[in-house]
């Protein structure tokens, strides 16, 4: 067995199949951080939409309340083929990558549209009142009251849902999106022994996410002290 | 695009019959996930300096990799050295693995919230070793746990999807039986996303309600 192993490291190791490996990578990588980014900016709207008091706004809240609901409660896996087989059915050609990444989008939006909100709720009410006070309407107290405090609790939280991203994309490779568990399945197919391959492929996620969760922890400490009531 | 339910009805008990194997696979990963945990989250507490660098070591490594390519070295690469396992076991052993690290790390977050003024303020009112452990520590502990250990299950009972893969027949896998006989996709995965839907908030009602009112802990539902 060990010896098999040994045997098969020079073959495997060669200068393509590196590249091969490390283009994946970078391919996990990129849809888990265009999804985050792209989720980001999603989510904010709709953490400010569920904000509201408006009585006109009634039905958007609903709406926006359904849908992180949903979201949050559909495997990943589940999601991912219900796009793909909705693109297919509406006959739009897109790329696998493409597929995937609406996927990571809509469910990174109902994620992350949560962290805000909890992110704004954790400016007390009396500033939101002293806000209202100071005639400020519901945006500029966004603007100039509750975001400047609140960036600081919601950073820590979408930074390590972005590392868990990156994991979750190894779904993907489910539909046939070229990143990194899709390459360890190519080359196991090859003919590679699988514990070589797989354990390969499991460093390398290890090598990605391991300093990035570092990194995340480093922020979460730095910026927890500075958060007041 | 023309939608047509008609034709999954029929199978919707199938359908439910897997949802039924989910719920099981997810219930048997947490339980054996917070035995594991719990032993984990002790020797990082109690253990030597190894003990506790092995425990560290175990957690960063099941935290930073993903549960999918966990279970394909366990049910593809553990067969070369002669272990060989049904998928049911594969999946199950892999998704234990994965909860024992980040239970562990839940449970000592909350052992950790316990203070030694409790256990001190406790034997001032006159109560024994053993009546402060059981009215004092252990519902704090409860009460601190019971929200993120409730999370962690939802995020564990969707996580079972990924079973399918192996080949398992739980709601998902169903989902892909049934779809490779009716070719309704859409369709299919649909009301598969509404049993999934359906069950975790149940799962999450029932626990918030549990968690309310029998230990007091923090929850709520939206």
């Amino acid at each position: 067995m060990l010896e098999t192993l040994l045997n098969e490291i020079p073959r495997f190791f060669t200068y393509y199949n590196i590249v091969f490996l490390l283009k994946a990578l970078f391919a996990t990588f990129l849809l888990s951080a265009l999804g985050c980014i792209i989720g980001s900016v999603l989510g904010f709207l709709i953490a400010v939409g569920r904000n509201t008091t408006s009585r006109i706004l009634m039905p958007l809240r609903a709406a926006l309340i359904i849908y992180t609901e949903m979201f949050r409660r559909i495997p990943f896996l589940v999601t991912l083929m219900l796009a793909f087989f909705v693109f297919q059915a509406l006959n739009w050609d897109l790329p696998m990558f493409s597929v995937a990444l609406v996927t990571v989008c809509v469910i990174g939006t109902a994620f992350i549209a949560e962290i805000v909100r909890s992110g704004f709720e954790s400016v007390h009410d009396n500033q939101w009142d002293a806000a209202y006070a100071m005639n400020f309407s519901y945006l500029q107290t966004l603007r100039y009251v509750v975001v400047p405090q609140a960036w600081k609790v919601i950073l820590p939280p979408v930074f390590s849902f972005f590392i868990l991203f990156i994991k979750d994309t190894a779904l993907a490779s489910q539909i046939g999106v070229l990143e990194l568990t899709y390459a360890g399945k190519v080359m196991n197919n090859k003919g590679f022994s699988a514990t070589l391959v797989f354990g390969t492929i499991l460093v390398l996620y290890f090598s990605l996410s391991y300093p990035l969760a570092k990194f995340g922890q480093r922020l979460e400490k730095k910026l927890a002290p500075a958060r007041n009531r | 695009m023309q939608l047509d339910f008609s034709a999954i009805w029929g199978h919707f008990p199938y359908l439910l019959g897997g949802a039924w194997i989910s719920l099981q696979v997810a219930f048997l990963a947490f339980a054996g996930g917070m035995l594991l945990g719990l032993i984990f989250a002790s020797l990082q507490a109690f253990g030597n300096r190894v003990a506790r660098r092995c425990v560290n070591g175990y957690i960063g490594f099941f935290m930073n990799t993903p549960q999918l390519v966990q279970i394909y070295f366990i049910f593809f690469a553990l067969p070369e050295i002669g272990v060989l396992m049904t998928p049911y076991e594969a999946v199950l052993l892999g998704m234990t693995l994965n909860a024992g690290a980040y239970l562990a790390e839940i449970q000592r977050a909350g052992f950790e919230s316990v203070q030694v003024t409790e256990m001190e303020a406790a034997e001032t009112m006159g109560f024994s070793r053993i009546q402060s452990i059981r009215y004092v520590i252990v519902p704090h502990i409860i009460k601190v746990l019971f929200p993120p250990l409730s999370n962690q299950y939802i995020i564990m009972t969707l996580g079972t999807s990924m079973a399918a893969i192996f080949g398992l027949e739980e709601l998902t896998g169903r989902a892909f039986n049934i779809n490779s006989e009716t070719f309704r996709s859409v369709e299919i995965f649909t009301v598969t996303a509404g049993v999934y839907i359906a069950i975790t908030f149940l799962a999450t009602l029932s626990l918030a309600l549990i968690g309310r009112y029998g230990f007091r802990a923090k929850m709520r539902l939206f």
